[in-house]
This record gives structure tokens, sequence and C-alpha cells, in this order.
């Protein structure tokens, strides 16, 4: 801990923070994803007939609810495997 | 990674330098024409029930009346991120869709194919009125057509990317058995987001040629009440 430099600080602090990002990010878009899949489940159990219609548009709402954690992941990955926080302070 | 970086394969004529991508997007291609051929051959009976399906999903995705502008943009969209998606499930491949250019690619060619087929529908400056109808919604407009390219493009990507990685990681912990399950998750995924882009660029391209009703009808009256004006001149001027 006593030489620590400023890129290993960063290093650090940036796996610390993707951690943290990638836990809230999933969970809150699971969370979410449930209780859209919960509601569209009931509606197929009460109305059998409209399912193909509620199997379709839960399918796609369940895809684009997705997109919130994987943009997350995304920036998880820049931030682990090129982070551009380190190239702009130390030039590489 | 191997996943993540994409290298230079070879070079063309010495000059054009070949990423991997294009050498899998060249496979894919020729996998897509080899399967559609021997099927011809074989079991035609087979590729028109593939098409069917193709067009019942888009059928239900789309509200328009007549589907055969819009088939073979959509059905060759659906057709080739299926098969470049499920394409990473052969050991040494890697997806198309798992880099960025391609889903980039496939996006602006879906926004721009949506601006196109609303021109013809609707006529070039009735279509581009529609983005500023209340002025100051221009701006808001144009950043919702760049927001939709850069979603479109990140959602494959994204989804692709994280379901090879994650295949890639866990095959480097345990090789043996549990990679399996893995990759079978990753090709419902792969196919579910063939499903989603393409019913996306329908839905885009069903909104954009969809013909405004309440619009139609204003124009309509205002072409009627602009006709009985005249009518009523021309008998004014008839009985002076």
């Amino acid at each position: 801990m006593e030489n620590m430099t400023p890129e290993v600080l960063i290093i650090i602090v940036t796996t610390i923070v993707a951690g943290l990002a990638i836990v809230v990010g999933t969970m809150v878009p699971t969370w979410v994803e449930g209780k859209a899949a919960e509601k569209a489940i009931e509606g197929m159990a009460r109305q059998p007939d409209a399912a193909p219609q509620l199997r379709t548009a839960m399918l796609i709402s369940l895809a684009l609810l997705e997109t919130a954690s994987i943009y997350v992941l995304l920036i998880v990955l820049v931030l682990l495997f090129a982070n551009p926080l380190i190239t702009r302070f130390f030039g590489g | 990674m191997d996943v993540i970086q994409h290298k230079i394969v070879f070079t063309l004529f010495g000059i054009l330098p070949i990423r991997d991508t294009v050498l899998y997007t060249w496979i894919t291609m020729g996998i897509i024409i080899a399967v559609v051929l021997i099927l011809k051959l074989l079991k035609p009976n087979l590729l028109e029930y593939i098409l069917e399906a193709v067009i019942s999903i888009l059928d239900d995705a789309m509200d328009v009346d007549n589907l055969h502008p819009y088939i073979p943009l959509l059905g060759s969209l659906m057709i080739f991120t299926l098969f470049a998606n499920l394409i990473s499930i052969v050991p040494g491949m890697k997806s198309p869709t798992a880099d960025i250019n391609t889903t980039i690619g496939l996006a602006l060619i879906i926004v721009f194919s949506v601006h196109v087929y609303g021109m013809i529908k609707k006529g070039v400056w009735s279509y581009l009125k529609e983005f500023a109808s209340p002025v100051f919604m221009l701006p808001v407009e144009l950043i919702g057509q760049f927001s939709r390219t850069l979603s479109l493009s990140m959602r494959l990507f994204g989804n692709i990317l994280s379901g090879d990685l994650i295949v890639a990681i866990v095959f480097s912990i345990v090789p043996y058995f549990l990679p399996i399950a893995l990759t079978a998750i990753t090709m419902v995924s792969g196919v579910l987001q063939a499903f989603v882009l393409t019913t996306l660029a329908a839905l885009f391209i069903s909104s954009a040629v969809e013909i405004n009703e309440e619009d139609q009808r204003i124009k309509a009256e205002n072409a009627e009440k602009r006709r009985l004006r005249k009518l009523s001149k021309m008998s004014e001027k008839g009985n002076n």
C-alpha cells in the first residue's frame, strides 16, 4: 500500500466500480423484467385466446428491458479492458 | 481476449486489409446460400414453409395494407441476423454480429430504409414536413433518429458479445459439459435477438408509412371548403 502509484489506484477504483455497476445494473432490470413477465403470464392465464399476441409483446418488451443491463455490461467491459482514464492521464 | 479483439487476417490485393469479422460474414453468406440451394433441390416444401413463417412474423408485426415491398429487406435481415448470431456455436467461429461495425451497419440500413419507404409512400415533402409539425419538435425527432440507430446496434452487439464472452470465460474455467448449457442459452438469445431486430425494424417502417387519418381528413375538408368558395365566387361572377 505504501508505493501505490496513481495508475494502480485508478485500476483498483475502476474494478470496484465495475463490480458495483454490474450488480446494480443487472438487479434492477431483472426485477422489472420479472414484473413484466408476471403480468403477461397472468394475462395469458386469464385469456388463453390472446396468448400469441401477449407472448410476442412480452418477448419484445423483455428484449427491450434487457437492453439496459446490456448497456451496463458494455460500460463495464470498456472500464475493465479498454479503460480510457489510464490512456488519458498516463499515455498508455 | 480473443473474443473482443478483431485481428486482420489477410490483405486483399496488397492494399485491402480484411478483418476476421468480414471473413466470418462471408462464411455466413456462403452457408446461407448453400442451405437455400440444398433445400431448393431436395426439399422445396420446407423452404416454402420457412418463407411462410418469416412472412407471418412480419405480418403480425406490421400494420400495412400491402406487405410486398418490405419482405425482401426484412426477411433477408432476419435470416442473415439469425445465421450470424448462431454461427458462433461452431467451434473456432465468431459471430459477425459480435463486432460493433456489423451491427451499426445493419442499424444504419434499417434507419435509412425507414425514411426511404416513408418518402416513397407519402412523397418527399409531406414526409419531411411531419418531422417539424410543431417546429420545436424537430430537434427531438432528430435526437430520436440518432438514438434509435444507437440502441438498435448496441442491443444486438451487446447481447451477442455477452453470450460469446460468457461461454468463453466458462470454457476457460470448466472446459467440460458446463459450456453446453450456456451455449444453449446463447442460442435462445441469438434467435430472440434476430426476432426482436426484425420486429423493431418492421414497427419503425410501419409507423413511417402509416398515413395519419386525422391529417387526411383535415386536408380533405380544406380542399372541399376551397372548392365551395371557388364555386360561390364563380356563381357571383355569373350573376354579375
